[in-house]
């Protein structure tokens, strides 16, 4: 019997999903045993044409990492989807839209003129010359992939049959959602291959939270030398944990918590919380300035509040593009023209 | 167009009220959308995002004023719509899109008229921009 073939393929991408992969260490040489990989650029040499010729739905797992930013990520999206049985978006980026998504506070114009434009101190370009798609030369036609307004998740472009979630997935997930494949033992379509429960249900600092907490300061981890016994949000500092999804790590305490720093919410959220940013904002509220509030003025309120610097980037982290509310509202659409030729 | 919004009124001080007074009932443009709370401290930050997310040009929340919440949550409410503001400040959605007014028992009168000035207001904003 031929070996299942797997294909990997980053969009926008740090490389740190692809890491994730050869991080399987010897776990890797078991699933080279057991399949073929016809695709992965980043890792060996293949070539576009190649998926393109392949029958479809001739690969029987396509991972996918980073979110979709250009047309080119949106193409071969596409191609993958039509050339593989299953496709699983792999990491925070594809995901949810992950650190890339961040982007989506800003818009075309405004990313490419911090730079390419006046914007960027570093940057010797008097004529505002910014990427084009299509660039006449006397040798020809130079062209670049068209560069989107707004950042997505893969489900927001293509259809996605599971999720492994994580900036970047730990290895121990990405096996096991390997071996499930291969042995045909999968989970109900549109899954995410982790644990449901909260970072904080399976957080040994949960236990150190006092039954009410009331926080009088938020402070940035910058700011304090956090003691490794207590939780951090009853310290004032910010942690995702309420709102995140577990699994990061095998052993049950957050990856980052272990290491004695907040969870900035790689996992996304668990299935009950519908926006992270919304369930923050209430899990926050309830216990920022709780002590004494009866005697607090709308002024000590808003100075209070106003200690959480930047709410939204805090929040959505890692799923802006899936957010609720998505993106910023920008009175400047993008001048598509200017940009595609 | 008439500005379309949502207005969350709690069942215990701003409800009864609001079932008396039929001028506050009788909305022929629907632009108003009054959604009864069993408290303001009901009213998540999450449901709020929802209603802008559902094209609201903005929502109003009316909860119990002071010590006067039957369920102490009145003070987590303006907590929770401080920090929305400023993350919504954050997205381009102006703060004055969500207001929160303190209404009493018996403040009918003074419902009415806070949520025609909302209205006014958002009339004169027009509709949050649409992500392009
Ligand atoms: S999820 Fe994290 S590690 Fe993976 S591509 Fe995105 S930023 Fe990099
Ligand atoms: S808030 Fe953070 S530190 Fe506290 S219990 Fe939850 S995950 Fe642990
Ligand atoms: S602790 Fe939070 S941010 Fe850190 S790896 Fe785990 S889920 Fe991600």
């Amino acid at each position: 019997m031929p070996k299942p073939k797997v294909a990997f393929y980053w969009c926008a991408s740090c490389g740190g999903c692809e890491e994730a992969i050869v991080d399987l260490n010897e776990d890797i040489l078991k699933v080279v045993e057991l399949v073929d990989i016809v695709f992965w650029p980043c890792a060996m040499d293949f070539k576009y044409d190649d998926v393109r010729k392949m029958k479809d739905n001739e690969i029987t797992v396509a991972f996918i990492n980073g979110a979709i930013r250009t047309d080119e990520q949106e193409e071969m999206a596409n191609l993958l989807r039509k050339k593989a049985q299953i496709v699983v978006a792999f990491g925070s980026c594809s995901h949810l839209g992950g650190i890339p998504g961040l982007a989506n506070f800003w818009d075309r114009e405004t990313i490419f003129e911090s730079s390419y434009g006046k914007g960027c101190p570093s940057v010797d370009n008097p004529d505002g010359i910014v990427p084009q798609t299509v660039s006449k030369v006397p040798e020809g036609e130079l062209t670049l992939p068209a560069f989107h307004n707004t950042v997505k998740s893969l489900d927001q472009v293509i259809d996605v049959d599971y999720y492994i979630p994580g900036c970047a997935p730990p290895p121990y997930l990405t096996m096991k959602a390997i071996v499930a494949i291969l042995s045909g033992e999968l989970p109900e379509k549109g899954a995410i291959l982790a644990p449901e429960k909260t970072l904080c249900d399976e957080c040994s600092l949960n236990d150190s939270k006092p039954e009410k907490i009331s926080i009088k300061e938020i402070k940035r981890i910058s700011e304090v030398i956090s003691d490794p016994e207590k939780c951090f949000l009853a310290e004032g500092v910010i942690c995702m944990g309420p709102v995140t999804r577990s699994g990061c790590s095998e052993e049950g305490d957050g990856k980052c918590i272990s290491a004695n720093m907040p969870c900035r919410g790689c996992f996304g959220p668990p299935p009950e919380v519908k926006d992270v940013g919304g369930k923050m904002i209430s899990a926050l509220a309830s216990i920022v300035g709780l002590e004494g509030e009866e005697n607090m003025s709308e002024e000590d309120v808003e100075k209070l509040i106003n200690q959480i610097v930047d709410p939204a980037g805090y929040f959505y982290r890692f799923s802006l593009p899936t957010s609720l509310l998505r993106r910023k509202r920008m009175s400047n659409p993008a001048k598509e023209d200017r940009y595609n030729g | 167009m008439n500005p379309k919004s949502v207005i969350f009124c709690c069942s215990w001080s701003s409800y009864p009220g609001l079932q008396l007074s039929e001028s506050l009932y009788e909305d022929p443009g629907k632009q108003n959308n009054i959604i009864i709370s069993m408290c303001s401290g009901r009213v998540s930050a999450e449901l709020i995002l929802e209603a802008f997310n559902n094209d609201a040009w903005g929502v109003m929340v009316a909860s119990c004023p002071n010590e006067k919440c039957e369920h102490d949550a009145n003070y987590k409410t303006r907590r929770r719509i401080i920090l929305l503001q400023k993350m919504l400040e954050q997205f381009g959605i102006k703060p004055e899109r969500i207001k929160l007014e303190w209404i009493d028992k018996g403040e009918a009168a003074k419902l009415k008229l806070a949520i025609d000035d909302f209205s006014n207001e958002l009339r004169k904003m027009g509709p949050v921009l649409s992500i392009n």
